[in-house]
């Protein structure tokens, strides 16, 4: 049993490595592209709203696994060359896609929990629409914010582990190889796989937890 | 109509419908049995856990930490690649009862948050009634306390089995036939990855919009204040 841990844990380490990479990545560019969704949403007119609510939906009401296959499979097959993507941008836009959803409903919520009188206070005073946002809304919204975006990485996390049906060497593709060395000790291969993940999630979730006594916050729409 | 077909093959698609209606139909009952199992193992692990006994609350409280901090994929193959013979079936999961366990412990953590959530919306004067007019523990909790908690976290729980359906997808992984699982058989056969998947898209789509008016239905119906 030590003989298989030793033996697998150097690569067990290197698929955790590259899940933390893909799901740092993930967080950066999804938090910006939702962000930005969820502004537009908020700040932009009816058409435009509609537009990213089908955005959205479109997005929520099919699997990760199907976005996964369309980016990775059916985007190749229209012959745009950019479209040929590899294994891992594909991923990281499959995630980032899926993380935006997210994202851009949690900063709608929280823009519109901040009381009507604040911008109303601000516009009163001769702010303009924009001016109000960012001074006096955005200020206050970024606050409630951050405890939901805690769980945001969670669903990160362990939506990486989907992208290893796309040849990907993260953490459950290196636990997969690892059970073909060692076959007699999947119990014990897994387990180590899920104790990683759990080492790498759980410490987000409390500072979440945290956070949210600290700040308050709004809710992870589900 | 025919310039349809160099994007879409919809030609294709029919001579698959057998398919794609077995695998719809798989879907919805794979999720129809976790969501019941879900719920009865929410419900329990949400009143073990608002317990002030310190041997029921810490292990619901580990068991829902240790389901939301590792991925439903891991959590599939560790109940269906790894358990060996349960003693008294006497014979492995096979990958159907393996999927819908997985499925069925990992929603379990999530419905159990949301009926925390509702049993900790009744207001405590309920509770101080019910126990007024001499009722015990589980007459409190089946007749008073449960009842109007359910009621107020149905949006949040329809809310959930739309997750639980979509995550329904991940047992095609242990050889699970369902939705992708068919777009994964006319990928094979036919090398038609838009045929395919567009077709399964469209399928959890169908069923999402089903769940949504579902959830909007139930949340002007009930008028349940979310927690």
């Amino acid at each position: 049993v030590i003989d298989t841990i030793s033996s697998t844990l150097p690569f067990l380490f290197a698929g955790l490595w590259m899940t933390i990479k893909i799901s740092l990545v993930t967080i950066l560019c999804g938090s910006l592209l939702g962000f930005i969704i969820g502004m537009l949403r908020t700040v932009g007119g009816k058409p435009m709203s509609m537009i990213l609510g089908i955005y959205i939906h479109a997005l929520r009401g099919t699997p990760f696994l199907v976005h996964l296959y369309v980016i990775y499979f059916i985007l190749p097959t229209t012959g745009i060359s950019w479209l040929q993507l590899e294994a891992f941008p594909a991923a990281v836009i499959a995630l980032s896609l899926y993380t935006s959803t997210y994202v851009a409903e949690i900063v709608r919520a929280a823009v519109d929990a901040v009381p009507a009188g604040q911008s109303e206070a601000a516009r009163s005073t001769g702010m303009t629409g924009l001016q109000s946002m960012w001074y006096v809304v955005l200020p206050q919204a970024l606050k409630l914010m951050i405890p939901p975006m805690g769980g945001i990485y969670v669903i990160i996390i362990k939506g990486t582990s989907i992208v290893s049906v796309i040849g990907i060497a993260e953490l459950v593709r290196a636990g997969e190889h690892a059970t073909l060395r060692h076959p007699k000790e999947l119990m014990l291969i897994y387990g180590m796989t899920a104790l990683m993940y759990f080492a790498y999630c759980y410490p987000v979730l409390r500072i979440a937890r945290w956070a949210e006594t600290k700040y308050g916050g709004v809710r992870l729409p589900s | 109509m025919d310039w349809i077909l160099d994007y879409y093959n919809w030609r294709v698609v029919l001579l698959f419908i057998p398919e794609f209606t077995k695998g719809i139909t798989a879907t919805l009952y794979i999720s129809l049995i976790s969501l019941i199992l879900s719920l009865v193992i929410g419900t329990g692990v949400a009143i073990m856990r608002i317990s002030t006994n310190p041997f029921l609350w810490r292990p619901a409280a580990a068991y829902i930490q240790a389901i939301r901090s590792t991925p439903l994929l891991i959590q599939i193959y560790v109940i269906y690649f790894s358990l060996p013979a349960l003693p008294l079936l006497d014979r492995r999961l096979d990958e159907l009862e393996g999927g819908i366990i997985a499925l069925g412990l990992n929603a379990g953590a999530y419905m159990s948050e949301i009926i925390r959530a509702g049993i900790e919306s009744v207001s405590r004067g309920q509770v101080e009634g019910a126990q007024s007019v001499g009722m015990t523990y589980f007459q409190r909790m089946r007749h008073v306390v449960l009842p109007q908690a359910i009621a107020n976290v149905v949006p949040p729980l329809l809310g959930q089995t739309s997750v639980l359906i979509k995550d329904s997808s991940l047992v095609s992984f242990i050889g699970v036939f369902e939705l992708f699982g068919a777009g994964l058989t006319v990928l094979s056969e036919r090398l038609m990855p838009t045929e395919a998947f567009m077709t399964v898209a469209f399928g959890y789509l169908v069923i999402y919009a089903v769940m949504l008016q579902v959830s909007n239905y139930a949340q002007r119906k009930l008028g349940g204040n979310r927690p």
